[in-house]
Protein backbone atom coordinates (compact mmCIF):
# COMPACT_ATOMS: atom_id res chain seq x y z
CA UNK A 1 0.00 0.00 0.00
CA UNK A 2 2.81 2.82 0.91
CA UNK A 3 5.90 2.12 -0.97
CA UNK A 4 8.83 4.33 0.48
CA UNK A 5 11.88 4.91 -2.14
CA UNK A 6 15.23 6.22 -0.90
CA UNK A 7 13.73 8.64 1.55
CA UNK A 8 15.80 11.20 2.44
CA UNK A 9 15.06 14.46 5.26
CA UNK A 10 16.92 17.18 6.36
CA UNK A 11 17.04 19.84 8.66
CA UNK A 12 18.88 22.33 7.67
CA UNK A 13 21.96 20.68 8.10
CA UNK A 14 21.26 18.07 10.43
CA UNK A 15 20.59 14.56 8.38
CA UNK A 16 17.96 13.05 10.09
CA UNK A 17 16.71 10.44 7.74
CA UNK A 18 19.53 8.75 5.18
CA UNK A 19 17.63 6.92 2.34
CA UNK A 20 14.47 4.83 3.99
CA UNK A 21 13.30 1.77 1.73
CA UNK A 22 10.43 0.39 2.56
CA UNK A 23 7.37 -1.29 1.78
CA UNK A 24 3.87 -1.79 3.66
CA UNK A 25 1.33 -4.52 2.70
CA UNK A 26 -2.27 -4.05 3.20
CA UNK A 27 -3.36 -5.32 6.70
CA UNK A 28 0.39 -5.63 7.87
CA UNK A 29 1.11 -3.58 11.76
CA UNK A 30 4.77 -2.27 11.83
CA UNK A 31 5.98 -1.51 14.60
CA UNK A 32 9.06 1.48 14.37
CA UNK A 33 11.29 1.19 17.18
CA UNK A 34 14.50 2.68 17.81
CA UNK A 35 16.15 5.11 19.46
CA UNK A 36 15.84 8.74 20.46
CA UNK A 37 16.04 11.15 17.97
CA UNK A 38 16.99 8.16 15.10
CA UNK A 39 14.59 9.64 13.24
CA UNK A 40 11.07 7.43 13.82
CA UNK A 41 8.93 10.41 14.19
CA UNK A 42 9.85 12.03 11.10
CA UNK A 43 9.39 9.10 9.17
CA UNK A 44 6.32 8.70 10.32
CA UNK A 45 5.95 12.52 9.43
CA UNK A 46 7.41 12.41 5.94
CA UNK A 47 4.67 9.50 5.08
CA UNK A 48 1.50 12.06 5.33
CA UNK A 49 3.80 14.71 4.51
CA UNK A 50 3.28 16.45 7.64
CA UNK A 51 7.17 16.77 7.12
CA UNK A 52 7.85 17.57 3.56
CA UNK A 53 10.98 15.22 2.31
CA UNK A 54 14.27 16.65 0.58
CA UNK A 55 14.16 13.50 -1.76
CA UNK A 56 12.83 9.94 -2.43
CA UNK A 57 9.44 8.90 -3.77
CA UNK A 58 6.42 7.61 -1.55
CA UNK A 59 3.43 5.86 -2.81
CA UNK A 60 0.29 5.14 -1.83
CA UNK A 61 -1.27 2.29 -3.56
CA UNK A 62 0.89 3.09 -6.39
CA UNK A 63 0.11 7.06 -6.94
CA UNK A 64 3.13 9.34 -5.78
CA UNK A 65 2.24 11.31 -2.92
CA UNK A 66 2.54 14.93 -3.83
CA UNK A 67 1.39 18.37 -2.50
CA UNK A 68 -1.11 18.51 -5.18
CA UNK A 69 -2.51 15.34 -3.40
CA UNK A 70 -1.92 15.36 -0.62
CA UNK A 71 -5.47 16.31 0.59
CA UNK A 72 -7.21 13.34 -0.57
CA UNK A 73 -3.68 10.87 0.56
CA UNK A 74 -4.37 12.01 4.27
CA UNK A 75 -8.24 11.11 4.37
CA UNK A 76 -6.75 7.93 3.20
CA UNK A 77 -3.62 7.79 5.65
CA UNK A 78 -4.66 8.76 9.44
CA UNK A 79 -2.75 9.89 12.00
CA UNK A 80 -2.78 9.84 15.92
CA UNK A 81 -0.10 11.80 18.02
CA UNK A 82 1.69 11.23 21.11
CA UNK A 83 -0.39 14.97 22.61
CA UNK A 84 -3.50 13.36 21.23
CA UNK A 85 -4.12 17.42 19.21
CA UNK A 86 -8.38 17.74 19.79
CA UNK A 87 -8.99 20.65 18.77
CA UNK A 88 -9.34 22.57 21.96
CA UNK A 89 -12.02 25.33 20.70
CA UNK A 90 -14.49 22.39 19.33
CA UNK A 91 -16.78 19.87 21.66
CA UNK A 92 -15.95 16.09 21.16
CA UNK A 93 -18.54 15.95 18.45
CA UNK A 94 -17.48 18.66 16.73
CA UNK A 95 -13.59 17.04 16.76
CA UNK A 96 -15.66 14.02 15.29
CA UNK A 97 -17.73 15.51 12.63
CA UNK A 98 -15.73 18.55 11.27
CA UNK A 99 -13.39 16.37 8.94
CA UNK A 100 -16.14 14.46 7.34
CA UNK A 101 -18.62 17.31 6.90
CA UNK A 102 -16.27 19.72 5.53
CA UNK A 103 -14.63 17.26 3.28
CA UNK A 104 -17.96 16.12 2.37
CA UNK A 105 -17.59 12.51 2.51
CA UNK A 106 -20.67 12.51 4.60
CA UNK A 107 -23.41 15.11 5.76
CA UNK A 108 -23.95 16.16 9.08
CA UNK A 109 -26.54 13.79 10.28
CA UNK A 110 -24.98 11.27 9.05
CA UNK A 111 -21.66 12.39 10.47
CA UNK A 112 -23.43 12.48 13.55
CA UNK A 113 -24.74 9.31 13.84
CA UNK A 114 -21.43 7.63 12.89
CA UNK A 115 -19.58 9.65 15.49
CA UNK A 116 -22.28 8.61 18.32
CA UNK A 117 -21.90 4.99 17.29
CA UNK A 118 -18.03 5.38 17.66
CA UNK A 119 -18.27 7.10 21.25
CA UNK A 120 -20.46 4.43 22.52
CA UNK A 121 -18.02 2.06 21.62
CA UNK A 122 -15.50 3.91 23.18
CA UNK A 123 -17.85 4.17 26.20
CA UNK A 124 -17.65 7.90 26.28
CA UNK A 125 -21.00 8.82 25.52
CA UNK A 126 -21.43 11.15 27.87
CA UNK A 127 -19.08 13.50 26.51
CA UNK A 128 -20.10 14.47 23.40
CA UNK A 129 -20.60 18.12 23.87
CA UNK A 130 -17.27 18.57 26.63
CA UNK A 131 -14.91 20.48 25.69
CA UNK A 132 -11.52 18.58 25.26
CA UNK A 133 -9.93 20.87 28.43
CA UNK A 134 -12.76 18.43 30.73
CA UNK A 135 -11.15 15.12 29.20
CA UNK A 136 -8.80 12.51 30.86
CA UNK A 137 -5.31 12.15 28.73
CA UNK A 138 -6.31 8.69 28.19
CA UNK A 139 -9.94 10.05 26.81
CA UNK A 140 -8.70 12.52 24.46
CA UNK A 141 -6.39 10.02 22.61
CA UNK A 142 -9.02 7.68 22.10
CA UNK A 143 -11.62 10.11 21.17
CA UNK A 144 -8.31 11.19 18.57
CA UNK A 145 -8.57 7.77 17.37
CA UNK A 146 -12.08 7.13 16.76
CA UNK A 147 -11.45 10.82 15.22
CA UNK A 148 -9.36 9.36 12.56
CA UNK A 149 -11.01 6.36 11.91
CA UNK A 150 -14.00 9.00 11.07
CA UNK A 151 -12.43 9.20 7.70
CA UNK A 152 -12.37 5.47 7.05
CA UNK A 153 -8.84 5.62 6.21
CA UNK A 154 -6.93 2.51 5.25
CA UNK A 155 -4.01 3.12 7.24
CA UNK A 156 -3.59 4.59 10.54
CA UNK A 157 0.29 5.97 11.15
CA UNK A 158 0.74 6.26 15.40
CA UNK A 159 3.76 8.53 17.06
CA UNK A 160 3.58 7.38 20.68
CA UNK A 161 0.48 7.77 21.54
CA UNK A 162 0.44 6.43 24.70
CA UNK A 163 3.96 8.05 26.11
CA UNK A 164 1.93 10.85 27.29
CA UNK A 165 -0.71 8.89 29.41
CA UNK A 166 -0.74 7.89 33.00
CA UNK A 167 -0.31 4.32 33.44
CA UNK A 168 -3.85 3.46 33.79
CA UNK A 169 -5.22 4.87 30.69
CA UNK A 170 -2.25 3.51 28.55
CA UNK A 171 -4.50 0.09 28.94
CA UNK A 172 -7.32 1.91 27.68
CA UNK A 173 -5.79 3.21 24.73
CA UNK A 174 -3.40 0.10 23.89
CA UNK A 175 -6.64 -2.34 24.00
CA UNK A 176 -8.46 0.47 21.14
CA UNK A 177 -5.58 -0.07 18.84
CA UNK A 178 -5.71 -3.90 19.58
CA UNK A 179 -9.27 -3.72 18.58
CA UNK A 180 -8.84 -2.25 15.52
CA UNK A 181 -5.56 -4.47 14.71
CA UNK A 182 -8.06 -7.11 14.87
CA UNK A 183 -10.48 -5.97 12.64
CA UNK A 184 -7.65 -5.94 10.14
CA UNK A 185 -6.33 -1.96 10.03
CA UNK A 186 -3.23 -0.98 8.48
CA UNK A 187 -0.58 -0.06 10.94
CA UNK A 188 2.11 1.52 11.94
CA UNK A 189 3.37 2.18 15.13
CA UNK A 190 6.39 3.89 16.87
CA UNK A 191 5.94 2.85 20.43
CA UNK A 192 7.71 2.59 23.65
CA UNK A 193 5.39 -0.39 24.71
CA UNK A 194 7.40 -3.55 24.05
CA UNK A 195 5.17 -6.07 25.28
CA UNK A 196 2.46 -4.14 23.08
CA UNK A 197 4.98 -3.78 20.40
CA UNK A 198 5.80 -8.05 20.32
CA UNK A 199 1.85 -8.52 20.64
CA UNK A 200 0.72 -6.57 17.94
CA UNK A 201 3.45 -6.15 15.25
CA UNK A 202 3.49 -8.49 12.65
CA UNK A 203 6.88 -6.37 11.32
CA UNK A 204 9.24 -5.20 13.64
CA UNK A 205 11.40 -2.18 11.91
CA UNK A 206 14.37 -0.63 13.88
CA UNK A 207 15.67 2.56 12.76
CA UNK A 208 19.40 4.14 14.29
CA UNK A 209 20.62 7.23 12.64
CA UNK A 210 18.24 7.95 9.90
CA UNK A 211 17.98 4.48 8.74
CA UNK A 212 16.56 1.15 8.87
CA UNK A 213 19.43 -1.18 10.18
CA UNK A 214 16.96 -3.97 10.75
CA UNK A 215 13.71 -5.10 10.26
CA UNK A 216 11.65 -8.75 11.00
CA UNK A 217 9.15 -10.66 12.20
CA UNK A 218 8.02 -10.21 16.30
CA UNK A 219 9.14 -13.43 17.26
CA UNK A 220 12.62 -13.55 15.21
CA UNK A 221 13.61 -9.79 15.91
CA UNK A 222 13.18 -9.89 19.47
CA UNK A 223 14.77 -13.26 20.03
CA UNK A 224 17.70 -13.31 17.61
CA UNK A 225 18.61 -10.23 16.75
CA UNK A 226 21.04 -10.10 14.31
CA UNK A 227 22.91 -6.75 14.57
CA UNK A 228 24.67 -5.54 18.04
CA UNK A 229 22.52 -1.97 18.27
CA UNK A 230 19.78 -4.37 18.20
CA UNK A 231 20.88 -6.57 20.88
CA UNK A 232 22.14 -3.43 22.50
CA UNK A 233 19.29 -1.41 22.22
CA UNK A 234 16.83 -4.30 23.67
CA UNK A 235 19.09 -5.23 26.44
CA UNK A 236 18.06 -1.86 27.70
CA UNK A 237 14.42 -1.89 26.93
CA UNK A 238 13.25 -5.49 28.27
CA UNK B 1 -10.39 72.39 49.10
CA UNK B 2 -13.52 74.66 49.25
CA UNK B 3 -11.81 76.39 45.83
CA UNK B 4 -12.11 73.01 44.17
CA UNK B 5 -15.34 72.35 44.66
CA UNK B 6 -16.38 76.43 43.64
CA UNK B 7 -14.23 75.79 40.81
CA UNK B 8 -15.73 72.28 40.00
CA UNK B 9 -19.31 74.05 40.36
CA UNK B 10 -18.28 76.87 38.16
CA UNK B 11 -17.00 74.83 35.44
CA UNK B 12 -20.21 72.88 35.03
CA UNK B 13 -22.71 75.72 35.40
CA UNK B 14 -20.88 77.68 32.77
CA UNK B 15 -22.26 76.36 29.21
CA UNK B 16 -19.18 77.73 27.38
CA UNK B 17 -16.70 75.20 29.27
CA UNK B 18 -18.80 72.74 29.72
CA UNK B 19 -19.24 72.97 25.19
CA UNK B 20 -15.48 72.84 25.11
CA UNK B 21 -15.31 69.73 27.08
CA UNK B 22 -17.89 67.91 25.32
CA UNK B 23 -16.27 69.11 21.72
CA UNK B 24 -12.70 68.22 23.05
CA UNK B 25 -14.30 64.96 24.04
CA UNK B 26 -15.86 64.15 20.98
CA UNK B 27 -12.87 64.94 18.72
CA UNK B 28 -10.44 62.66 21.10
CA UNK B 29 -13.16 59.83 20.62
CA UNK B 30 -13.81 60.65 16.96
CA UNK B 31 -9.75 60.63 16.46
CA UNK B 32 -9.32 57.51 18.49
CA UNK B 33 -12.14 55.39 17.24
CA UNK B 34 -11.45 55.52 13.67
CA UNK B 35 -7.93 55.25 14.19
CA UNK B 36 -8.08 51.91 15.77
CA UNK B 37 -10.05 50.66 13.20
CA UNK B 38 -7.29 51.21 10.69
CA UNK B 39 -5.20 49.84 12.84
CA UNK B 40 -7.18 46.88 13.25
CA UNK B 41 -7.39 46.53 9.31
CA UNK B 42 -3.16 47.26 9.19
CA UNK B 43 -2.98 44.91 12.14
CA UNK B 44 -4.73 41.95 10.77
CA UNK B 45 -3.07 42.22 6.92
CA UNK B 46 0.39 42.83 8.19
CA UNK B 47 -0.28 39.58 11.35
CA UNK B 48 -1.47 37.62 7.94
CA UNK B 49 1.40 38.30 6.00
CA UNK B 50 3.91 38.08 8.78
CA UNK B 51 2.71 34.78 9.79
CA UNK B 52 1.95 33.02 6.73
CA UNK B 53 4.50 30.71 5.82
CA UNK B 54 7.06 31.77 3.11
CA UNK B 55 7.01 31.90 -0.25
CA UNK B 56 8.36 33.58 -3.28
CA UNK B 57 5.03 36.29 -3.77
CA UNK B 58 5.45 37.43 -0.24
CA UNK B 59 9.13 38.13 0.24
CA UNK B 60 7.99 41.75 -0.84
CA UNK B 61 5.32 41.82 1.61
CA UNK B 62 7.18 40.50 4.34
CA UNK B 63 9.63 42.79 4.07
CA UNK B 64 7.66 46.15 3.89
CA UNK B 65 5.64 44.60 6.91
CA UNK B 66 8.93 44.06 8.69
CA UNK B 67 10.23 47.61 7.99
CA UNK B 68 6.75 49.22 9.04
CA UNK B 69 6.60 47.42 12.69
CA UNK B 70 10.30 48.57 12.80
CA UNK B 71 10.10 51.78 11.97
CA UNK B 72 6.29 52.72 13.65
CA UNK B 73 7.20 51.19 17.12
CA UNK B 74 10.95 52.59 16.87
CA UNK B 75 10.21 56.18 16.67
CA UNK B 76 8.36 58.28 19.09
CA UNK B 77 4.28 58.89 17.97
CA UNK B 78 4.99 62.32 18.37
CA UNK B 79 7.25 62.70 15.93
CA UNK B 80 5.00 60.74 14.35
CA UNK B 81 2.22 62.90 14.17
CA UNK B 82 4.47 66.11 13.62
CA UNK B 83 5.61 64.33 10.60
CA UNK B 84 2.57 63.40 9.01
CA UNK B 85 1.31 67.26 9.88
CA UNK B 86 4.12 69.30 8.72
CA UNK B 87 5.72 66.97 5.53
CA UNK B 88 3.40 64.53 4.13
CA UNK B 89 -0.26 66.30 5.10
CA UNK B 90 1.04 69.47 5.00
CA UNK B 91 -1.37 70.84 2.43
CA UNK B 92 -3.36 73.80 3.32
CA UNK B 93 -7.08 73.60 4.25
CA UNK B 94 -6.16 69.23 4.62
CA UNK B 95 -8.64 68.41 7.57
CA UNK B 96 -6.32 67.85 10.50
CA UNK B 97 -8.55 65.22 12.17
CA UNK B 98 -7.83 62.82 8.61
CA UNK B 99 -4.30 63.67 9.36
CA UNK B 100 -4.53 62.87 12.61
CA UNK B 101 -6.15 59.75 12.40
CA UNK B 102 -3.98 58.90 9.59
CA UNK B 103 -1.18 59.12 12.08
CA UNK B 104 -2.71 57.61 15.13
CA UNK B 105 -4.00 54.53 12.51
CA UNK B 106 -0.72 54.02 10.89
CA UNK B 107 0.58 53.65 14.48
CA UNK B 108 -1.68 51.52 15.62
CA UNK B 109 -1.71 48.85 13.01
CA UNK B 110 2.31 48.55 13.93
CA UNK B 111 1.24 47.64 17.38
CA UNK B 112 -2.11 45.71 16.73
CA UNK B 113 0.00 43.79 14.47
CA UNK B 114 2.54 42.41 17.14
CA UNK B 115 -0.65 41.64 19.04
CA UNK B 116 -2.69 39.65 16.30
CA UNK B 117 0.52 37.85 15.22
CA UNK B 118 1.74 37.08 18.63
CA UNK B 119 -2.15 35.45 19.32
CA UNK B 120 -1.51 33.65 16.17
CA UNK B 121 1.92 31.99 17.08
CA UNK B 122 0.55 31.27 20.48
CA UNK B 123 -1.48 28.48 19.65
CA UNK B 124 -0.12 25.21 19.83
CA UNK B 125 1.16 23.69 16.24
CA UNK B 126 -0.47 20.47 17.24
CA UNK B 127 -3.88 22.14 16.36
CA UNK B 128 -2.76 22.55 12.72
CA UNK B 129 -0.95 19.52 12.28
CA UNK B 130 -4.64 17.64 13.30
CA UNK B 131 -6.26 19.77 10.94
CA UNK B 132 -3.63 18.97 8.14
CA UNK B 133 -3.75 15.36 9.23
CA UNK B 134 -7.19 15.13 8.82
CA UNK B 135 -6.89 16.34 5.70
CA UNK B 136 -8.08 20.24 5.94
CA UNK B 137 -6.58 23.20 3.61
CA UNK B 138 -4.83 25.57 5.35
CA UNK B 139 -7.54 28.15 5.02
CA UNK B 140 -10.59 25.62 6.61
CA UNK B 141 -7.54 25.39 9.23
CA UNK B 142 -7.01 28.77 10.07
CA UNK B 143 -10.90 29.47 9.89
CA UNK B 144 -12.21 26.68 12.41
CA UNK B 145 -8.91 26.08 14.33
CA UNK B 146 -6.47 29.06 14.29
CA UNK B 147 -8.50 32.05 14.47
CA UNK B 148 -10.82 30.80 16.78
CA UNK B 149 -8.28 30.17 19.58
CA UNK B 150 -6.32 33.33 18.30
CA UNK B 151 -8.90 35.63 19.12
CA UNK B 152 -8.95 34.70 22.84
CA UNK B 153 -5.11 35.62 23.50
CA UNK B 154 -5.79 38.64 21.11
CA UNK B 155 -8.59 40.38 22.86
CA UNK B 156 -6.82 41.06 25.81
CA UNK B 157 -3.85 42.53 24.46
CA UNK B 158 -5.99 44.41 21.81
CA UNK B 159 -8.06 46.07 25.15
CA UNK B 160 -4.85 47.42 25.95
CA UNK B 161 -4.19 48.76 22.64
CA UNK B 162 -7.03 50.44 22.67
CA UNK B 163 -6.93 52.24 25.74
CA UNK B 164 -3.44 52.98 24.93
CA UNK B 165 -4.31 54.53 21.31
CA UNK B 166 -7.12 56.97 23.66
CA UNK B 167 -4.84 58.58 25.94
CA UNK B 168 -2.24 58.53 23.56
CA UNK B 169 -4.15 60.66 21.12
CA UNK B 170 -3.71 63.70 23.74
CA UNK B 171 -0.52 64.66 21.96
CA UNK B 172 -2.82 66.38 19.15
CA UNK B 173 -3.09 69.39 21.23
CA UNK B 174 0.55 69.84 20.52
CA UNK B 175 -0.19 70.08 16.91
CA UNK B 176 -3.37 73.05 17.64
CA UNK B 177 -6.06 70.43 17.51
CA UNK B 178 -8.98 70.98 20.11
CA UNK B 179 -9.38 67.30 21.67
CA UNK B 180 -10.16 66.50 25.01
CA UNK B 181 -6.70 67.90 26.70
CA UNK B 182 -6.79 70.83 24.63
CA UNK B 183 -10.03 71.41 26.06
CA UNK B 184 -8.92 71.32 29.23
CA UNK B 185 -5.89 73.30 28.97
CA UNK B 186 -7.94 75.50 27.56
CA UNK B 187 -11.00 76.17 30.41
CA UNK B 188 -8.28 76.36 32.71
CA UNK B 189 -6.34 79.28 31.15
CA UNK B 190 -5.60 82.79 32.10
CA UNK B 191 -8.64 84.53 30.50
CA UNK B 192 -10.47 81.52 31.49
CA UNK B 193 -10.82 80.29 34.80
CA UNK B 194 -7.41 80.88 35.37
CA UNK B 195 -6.93 77.34 37.16
CA UNK B 196 -5.78 74.38 35.51
CA UNK B 197 -6.64 71.83 38.30
CA UNK B 198 -10.20 71.43 38.37
CA UNK B 199 -10.48 71.47 34.57
CA UNK B 200 -7.98 68.93 34.05
CA UNK B 201 -9.06 66.91 37.09
CA UNK B 202 -12.60 66.76 35.09
CA UNK B 203 -10.57 65.82 31.89
CA UNK B 204 -9.08 62.78 34.04
CA UNK B 205 -12.34 61.47 34.82
CA UNK B 206 -13.77 61.67 31.57
CA UNK B 207 -10.91 59.45 30.02
CA UNK B 208 -11.03 57.21 33.07
CA UNK B 209 -14.86 56.60 32.14
CA UNK B 210 -13.44 55.73 28.66
CA UNK B 211 -11.05 53.43 29.86
CA UNK B 212 -13.20 51.75 32.63
CA UNK B 213 -15.94 51.27 30.11
CA UNK B 214 -13.51 49.92 27.77
CA UNK B 215 -12.18 47.84 30.15
CA UNK B 216 -15.51 46.30 31.30
CA UNK B 217 -16.29 45.55 27.51
CA UNK B 218 -13.20 43.38 26.79
CA UNK B 219 -13.65 41.73 30.01
CA UNK B 220 -17.15 40.34 29.06
CA UNK B 221 -16.05 39.38 25.28
CA UNK B 222 -12.93 37.26 27.35
CA UNK B 223 -15.90 35.66 29.48
CA UNK B 224 -17.64 34.94 26.54
CA UNK B 225 -14.82 33.16 24.97
CA UNK B 226 -13.51 31.28 27.51
CA UNK B 227 -16.46 28.24 27.41
CA UNK B 228 -13.97 25.83 25.90
CA UNK B 229 -11.54 26.48 28.94
CA UNK B 230 -14.34 25.33 31.53
CA UNK B 231 -15.01 21.84 32.63
CA UNK B 232 -18.08 20.71 31.52
N1 LIG C 1 10.89 20.32 12.81
C1 LIG C 1 12.19 20.04 13.05
N2 LIG C 1 13.14 20.97 12.85
C2 LIG C 1 14.44 20.69 13.07
N3 LIG C 1 14.89 19.51 13.51
C3 LIG C 1 13.99 18.53 13.73
C4 LIG C 1 12.60 18.75 13.52
N4 LIG C 1 11.94 17.61 13.81
C5 LIG C 1 12.88 16.73 14.18
N5 LIG C 1 14.12 17.27 14.14
C6 LIG C 1 15.37 16.58 14.46
O1 LIG C 1 15.39 15.35 13.79
C7 LIG C 1 15.97 14.34 14.59
C8 LIG C 1 15.07 13.16 14.66
O2 LIG C 1 13.87 13.53 15.32
P1 LIG C 1 12.65 12.55 15.47
O3 LIG C 1 11.61 13.30 16.23
O4 LIG C 1 12.26 12.01 14.14
O5 LIG C 1 13.24 11.40 16.37
P2 LIG C 1 12.49 10.20 17.06
O6 LIG C 1 13.17 8.96 16.61
O7 LIG C 1 11.05 10.30 16.85
O8 LIG C 1 12.85 10.46 18.58
P3 LIG C 1 11.96 10.24 19.89
O9 LIG C 1 12.02 8.79 20.25
O10 LIG C 1 12.65 11.08 20.91
O11 LIG C 1 10.57 10.72 19.58
C9 LIG C 1 16.29 14.98 15.92
O12 LIG C 1 17.66 15.30 15.93
C10 LIG C 1 15.46 16.23 15.93
O13 LIG C 1 16.12 17.24 16.64
MG1 LIG D 1 9.37 10.78 18.05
Amino acid sequence: MISVHNLKKEFGKNKVLKGIDFELEEGERVVILGPSGSGKSTFLRCINRMEEPTSGKISFNGTEITDKNIGKMRQEIGMVFQHFNLINNLTVMENLILAPVILKIMDQPAAEKRARELLKHIDLSNKENAYPASLSGGQKQRVAIIRAMMLSPKILLFDEPTSALDPESIGDVLSLIRELANNGMTIMIVTHEMNFAKEIATRIVFIDQGKIIEEGKPSEFFAHPKTPRVKEFLDKVL
Amino acid sequence: MNDFFQKLGELFTTPAYVESLWHGFLLTMQISFFAIIIGLIIGTIVALIDTAKPNKWLIVPKFISRVYTTVIRGTPMALQLFIMFFAIFAIRGFPQIITAILAFGLNSGAYTAEVIRSGIQSVDKGQTEAGLALGLSQYTIFKRIVAPQAIKNIIPALGNEIITVIKETAIVSMVGMYDLNQAAKDIGSGQNMSSYLVPMFVAALFYLAVVYFITFIIKRIEKGLRKSDLRS
